[in-house]
């Protein structure tokens, strides 16, 4: 019997009966098991403390400070609305996810590991990617196949897991340090569906109605497959990242892609400026959008070799990285670096079949 | 009819729903708990959820899914109060003040920079990881995170053990690099 998954085992310690007896069986019985399970357990109990605050609230006094409120506050519409407003990044990978494939997921699931600051990055965003996390929230999505991301031995292996070519850099960055680990991921492949429901609830408001046969058209994201090599720095952590991924696609039996844009473009709640950028994405891609949080991160666009290429690095300095899209491929260098780090070590870097 | 019911003392105003009240009473503490474990702080949490039940008081969303509603939306709001820096200074330190009974300022500072630091950390996981692991220890089942955030039942443990994986690696690093 296959080993349960980690969701499993935290299901375990919360609701045991909602466990199957033959996984609960599995897990009495397997000493691996028993291991994982207690190094959940662990987590679970720590997050726990972590997010532990008590409260101690007057129900009676907060009615009547609602009622006050309430008092002031002019009528609107009865329709139910999310109080929390959508971030224009939401509706921003929702829209070019859908016109660029999972291209918009895998840029804005980059990013995400660039804002949170981590640099052992392949191994999340291809592990998103199989959600495509926030499209979901548009329609449905389907995942019919997962990437399953796996350290493997060597970079000979990583080639011949997905047919990549792997990195070789000789000139490592100061600070950086030993072999690097690999990793790999298999193609992702997802088939998303617009729901006009969902884009409503997502977004907290009506939208206009959609163009015909959007709502039973199917498009197929493909991502992948990708490898990335991750050295340490003097400290043992993650410090340089070099990967990539076969460049996302999008094909739809249905509405054309174009007709998708326009319409989704005419979504309420998606900032003016943005919605300029976005028209310039098409179906055949070419662009890799990445999406910059301006409140904490930078970006300018510059070249690697001949290609175009977008660098983004943290207001503090302290992480940079540089994409660029080359002979199908989105590649990515990044780490705890300085742009010129990343950018040398991107214009240095030899692919090897 | 509306009129009178408006008039009377401490009625429900004619612009939100009848059942406001019943549904207040019932998860007004759920809701504080809820937006207190992201903001770490009570003041805020119950401005937090006072926002959340007056746009709940203008929506028409069935009673029995009211919960659920509120605790999402809760957690979203205080998750935007973080991300957006919206905290307010003298509201959090008037908060940490009363973080447990700490027998001098040494331990006072500590556990103030322990909230501030696992709030931060918290803010910087994706959204439906947060969501998801502040719904399910404030207490909701499966099934009601399931619903609330259009996961299936099975998923939600795979999201919960992502976001404390995720949690304790924020906290982590951040504790190691200082």
């Amino acid at each position: 019997m296959r080993h349960p998954g980690d969701g499993l085992l935290r299901r375990l310690l919360d609701e045991p009966d909602g466990v199957a007896d033959s996984d609960r069986s599995h897990v009495d019985d397997c000493p691996s098991c028993a291991s994982r399970l207690m190094a959940v357990s662990s987590d679970a109990d720590d997050v726990a403390s972590a997010l532990r605050f008590d409260v101690d609230v007057d129900v009676d006094a907060a009615w009547s400070r609602l009622l006050a409120g309430a008092d002031h506050e002019a009528p609107v519409p009865v329709r139910p609305r999310r109080r929390w407003k959508r971030t224009p990044f939401v509706a921003v990978v929702g829209v070019i996810a859908l016109l660029g494939g999972a291209s918009a997921a895998a840029a804005g699931n980059w990013f995400q590991i660039f804002h949170t600051e981590q640099v052992t990055p392949i191994t999340v965003p291809q592990a998103d990617l199989v959600q495509l996390p926030e499209l979901d929230e548009f329609g449905t999505m389907r995942v019919e196949s997962r990437p399953r991301i796996r350290d493997v031995d060597d970079a000979r292996t990583a080639r011949e897991a997905t047919g990549l070519a792997s990195p070789r850099i000789t000139n490592l960055p100061m600070g950086v340090t030993g072999q690097p680990r690999f990793l790999v991921g298999d193609r992702v492949l997802g088939v998303f569906t617009f729901d006009r429901a969902k884009a409503e609830k997502a977004l907290g408001r009506p939208v206009p109605e959609p163009p015909a046969g959007l709502a039973t058209t199917e498009f197929r994201l493909t991502a992948g497959p990708g490898l990335a090599a991750v050295w340490p720095g003097n400290s043992g952590a993650p410090a340089l990242m070099i990967g990539r991924v076969v460049a996302p696609k999008g094909f739809s039996n249905g509405v054309p892609f174009e007709t998708a844009r326009d319409y989704l473009l005419s979504l309420p709640g998606l900032p003016a400026s943005v919605s300029g950028q976005l028209k310039a994405f098409t179906k055949e891609g070419g662009t890799l959008p990445l999406i910059v949080n301006e409140s904490s991160e930078s970006s300018f666009t510059t070249k690697v070799g001949k290609a175009p290429a977008t660098v983004l690095t943290t207001d503090s300095g302290a992480l940079s990285a540089v994409f660029w899209v080359e002979g199908g491929f989105i590649n990515v260098v990044g780490g705890s670096l300085s742009t010129d780090e990343v950018l040398r070590v991107a214009g240095e870097t030899r692919w090897a079949k | 009819m509306k009129q009178l019911l408006k008039e009377r003392e401490g009625a429900v105003p004619a612009s939100v729903r009848s059942d406001l009240e019943h549904i207040f009473r019932a998860a007004y503490p759920r809701v504080v708990g809820v937006a207190a474990r992201v903001l770490g702080s009570r003041d805020e949490a119950e401005d937090v959820a006072q926002e959340t039940f007056l746009a709940f008081g203008r929506t028409t969303v069935p009673a029995g899914e009211a919960v659920g509603w509120l605790c999402v939306a809760a957690a979203h709001t205080a998750l935007n109060h973080l991300r957006s820096g919206r905290r307010r200074v003298s509201r959090e330190e008037a908060a940490s003040d009363r973080v447990g009974v700490a027998p001098d300022v040494a331990e006072t500072v500590v556990a103030k920079e322990e909230q501030q630091r696992v709030r931060a950390a918290l803010s910087r996981l994706p959204r439906k990881q947060a969501v998801a692991l502040v719904l399910r220890h404030s207490g909701l089942s499966y099934a009601e995170v399931a619903a609330a955030l259009d996961l299936s039942p099975a998923s939600v443990g795979t999201t919960v053990r992502r976001a404390e994986s995720a949690l304790r690696e924020e906290l982590n690093r951040h504790a190691s690099s200082r």
